[in-house]
């Protein structure tokens, strides 16, 4: 469903990303994690279509991201890491504005609003302007807008950021659930232990380059676990 | 202490220019220094023509010294207004101030001096060329340039103490919705000051030459009250031999030091409380009229951008601006005497071109304000577009209707006004309304593609925006468009009148100068929106 084919890019002669090669197949979740400023999100910038590869190539479904740009995120949903919103719209207006941008019929995506403001939470608030909401509440209202075109694919970067256990939860629940409909899930993290029990596999990144992938039960079998690989691969264990 | 606050501010501007900036920035500069000299040349003959009027010729450069700085007064203290409740109550640094173990007292220099540079810079960079066309035009010393300067600086912090100290008031007075109705009021406060001001000071006889220079002389500027007068009488006396009195210096330095303290007593009274009462509270917004519409993809951003507008004070604050601008443009073309101007050749001619010019002037400004703004206006939320199935091309369209359209309506219906108020109808009219819808179209164009080229989607206020250097090339830009279409189209009536329709060379002349208008309108269009589509697509620095 994702696939990463040898990409890099640099920013002023400094590699971010470097020959980065990877499949996440359909319904996986994919977790990618490193240190800070280890490259995940502009990996994931690349897979939106934010930044442009200097190298390789990315496919979502059958479409190249660079190439056939329009129809690769017509099938892609994208949580970013910074809530930056369109603050004078209410949620509803907002997720009005992204079910027109994606073409959404009006009825379908008046009925497909409700689920998504039920599900995560933010009914009774969706007449309030994004300026007054916490960074929990654009969270959930980021999340909305991500999947109200049910997409197939969904990029998420931090994805429990500024959310409360409930929120957490919840959240835990809809990537699971989503994985178990055929969305392929690709999300950067810094908590490992969500990683850890969210994902089908993880891959380690550090100065760009993806250094190791494992799996569920590899993890599993490790001593430490994900934490200790994360320790021993990101050189943590010397501080 | 304001200097350890200002350390951040200047810490980014340092880190901000590099010798590549500065490369990217050198066409910028020059269409700059090119306005400067045709500033600078244009008051020099306008002031040298005025100086030779016989009797009248001193009497009036001096009158049109203080209607400057009369003028200036009232853009000043609206600007200061503005700029000041954006930079004290909407600035993006303020929550990190308050939190830290800063005293109210040195947010509020802090403010104090962001405000003044913020209002003042354009006005400050402006005026050299008119102070300079003076001073050479009456041969005056080096000390004039010094006097100039540092008046000007005093009569500036004047206007900004005034300004400060009325937005910290307003802000206080409108409880409700906090800053929108404080502008709101605002608005209606300098709509009412600039019409009563205006119709109480013009004599309503203009029908005659006399009436004409009567009612300019009378124009009262000169009310020692006002700081315009304070900074004429410092320094028009410096231009000729007979030196200067360090009275009016004083006056102007005893009072920006007044109004400057004034405006922190005021702050340190209602800073507190104010900030308090504009925090978001979750209040709710009712659907309205509108509320079941479900917009097209294609109308869906145009539809945003009108509702962000509406509520989105820091935009349409600026509307008061361009109003006031255009009331003034109005009422003065309003107050033109046709009937003694009558007798004069092609003088119905000459009115349509001027009014057109001008026109030109209040379409390049608006445009700055409203359309090249239109991008940046996306924000860091630029994102959204950006990954969502939204070509570029489409999105850079909708940004051009946005401005478009009511740009568009706006000068129709005000060069229509301004025509029927010289009594303009007919051909004339047609074809002046023809020519603005034109520019409308390539400056909007030119507008929205700049706007694209260069966009600032990280600002604190959306005015600022405009008032970038991309943003004043810009405008600068826009107007030289309007003046050579203007230019071909006069040349085109001249051979007309001149040659006649049946001459070969000037049926040459007039295709050659159809197409050259034709040519440079479309290329304002085309051109940048093709590459201002190109490089949204490239842009990187977004979120």
């Amino acid at each position: 469903m994702i696939i990463l084919d040898n990409i890099s890019k640099s920013f002023n002669a400094t590699h971010a990303v470097k020959n980065i090669s990877l499949t996440v197949n359909t319904g996986e979740i994919f977790g990618i994690v490193g240190p800070n400023g280890a490259g995940k999100t502009t990996t994931i910038r690349m897979m939106t279509g934010l930044l442009t590869p200097d190298e390789g190539k990315i496919i979502i479904g059958k479409y190249d991201i660079v190439k056939e740009s329009i129809k690769a995120k017509s099938i892609l949903g994208y949580v970013p890491d910074k809530a930056f919103l369109y603050e004078k719209l209410t949620a509803r207006e907002f997720l009005i504005f992204i079910s027109s941008i994606y073409s959404i019929p009006r009825n379908e995506a008046l009925s497909r609003m409700d689920e998504m403001l039920e599900l995560f939470g933010i009914k009774d608030i969706e007449d309030e302007l994004i300026e007054s909401f916490s960074q929990g509440m654009r969270q959930r209202l980021l999340f909305a807008s991500a999947l109200i075109h049910r997409p197939e694919a969904l990029l998420i970067d931090e994805p429990f950021m500024g959310l409360d256990p409930f929120g957490i939860r919840m959240l835990k629940d809809v990537i699971k659930d989503l994985s178990s409909k055929g969305v392929t899930i690709f999300l950067a993290t810094h908590s490992l232990h969500f990683a850890e029990e969210l994902c089908h596999r993880v891959g380690f990144i550090n100065k760009g380059s993806v250094i190791s992938i494992k799996t569920k039960e590899e993890i599993k079998g490790m001593e430490g676990g994900l934490e200790g690989l994360f320790m021993e691969i990101g050189g943590g264990n010397k501080f | 202490m304001l200097a350890l606050l200002l350390k951040p501010k200047l810490l980014s501007l340092k880190n901000s220019i590099s010798t590549k900036v500065v490369l990217r920035r050198l066409p910028f500069m020059a269409i700059g220094v090119g306005f400067w000299v045709l500033f600078y040349i244009g008051t020099y003959k306008v002031l040298m023509y005025v100086r030779g009027i016989e009797f009248f010729g001193e009497i009036l450069s001096r009158k049109l010294f203080s209607m400057t700085f009369f003028s200036l007064l009232g853009f000043l203290i609206m600007s200061s207004i503005i700029t000041a409740i954006s930079s004290f109550y909407l600035s993006k640094d303020i929550p990190l101030l308050l939190s830290k173990p800063v005293e109210i007292r040195d947010i509020l220099r802090l403010k104090t001096f962001e405000a003044f540079i913020n209002s003042s810079w354009m006005v400050l960079s402006f005026m050299p060329p008119v102070f300079i066309a003076y001073g050479i035009s009456y041969g005056a010393s080096a000390g004039y340039y010094l006097l100039v300067l540092g008046c000007f600086l005093l009569f500036s912090l004047i206007t900004a103490g005034l300004g400060i100290t009325t937005a910290h008031i307003l802000t206080r007075l409108f409880p409700a919705k906090r800053a929108r109705n404080a502008l709101l009021g605002i608005g209606v406060m300098l709509f009412l000051m600039l019409y009563f001001l205006v119709k109480g000071l013009i004599p309503q006889d203009i029908s005659t030459p006399e009436g004409f220079i009567n009612s300019i002389m009378s124009f009262k500027t000169e009310s020692p009250m006002l700081p315009s007068y304070w900074i004429t009488e410092a320094v028009f006396p410096a231009l000729g031999k007979s030196g200067f009195s360090i009275f009016y210096p004083i006056i102007l330095l005893s009072n920006a030091l007044f109004f400057i303290l004034l405006s922190e007593i005021t702050g340190l009274r209602f800073y507190r409380m104010n900030m308090e009462r504009i925090q978001p509270s979750g209040e709710r917004v009712k659907r309205g009229i509108l509320g079941g519409y479900y917009p097209e993809m294609n109308t869906a951003m145009f539809y945003k951008d009108i509702k962000t507008f509406f509520r989105d004070t820091g935009q349409w604050s600026q509307v008061f601006i361009i109003g006031a601008l255009i009331m003034i443009y109005v009422y003065n073309f309003k107050s033109i005497p046709t009937n003694a101007l009558s007798g004069f050749p092609l003088i119905r001619e000459i009115m349509v071109l001027v009014n057109l010019v001008l026109s030109g002037l209040v379409l390049s400004a608006v445009s700055a304000r409203f359309i090249y703004a239109s991008v940046s206006l996306e924000g860091q939320a630029f994102w959204i577009i950006r990954t969502s199935p939204v070509d570029m091309k489409r999105f850079i369209r909708s940004k051009f209707l946005y401005g478009f359209i009511p740009v568009t309506a706006l000068m129709l219906v005000l060069v229509s006004l301004t025509n029927l108020a010289v009594d303009i109808r007919g051909i004339m009219m047609y074809l002046s309304l023809g020519t603005v819808l034109m520019l409308c179209i390539s400056v909007s164009g030119l507008g929205t593609g700049f706007g694209a080229i260069y966009p600032k989607f990280k600002y604190e206020n959306i005015a600022s925006v405009s008032m970038s250097l991309g943003g004043m090339a810009f405008m600068l830009i826009a107007f030289s468009v309007v003046i050579a279409t203007l230019f071909l189209e006069a040349w085109i009536f001249y051979v007309y009148k001149m040659k006649g329709a049946g001459d070969l060379s000037g049926k040459i002349q007039i295709a050659a100068c159809v197409f050259l208008i034709f040519l440079i309108n479309a290329a304002s269009f085309y051109i940048p929106m093709g590459i201002g589509k190109k490089k949204l697509q490239e842009q990187i620095e977004i979120i």
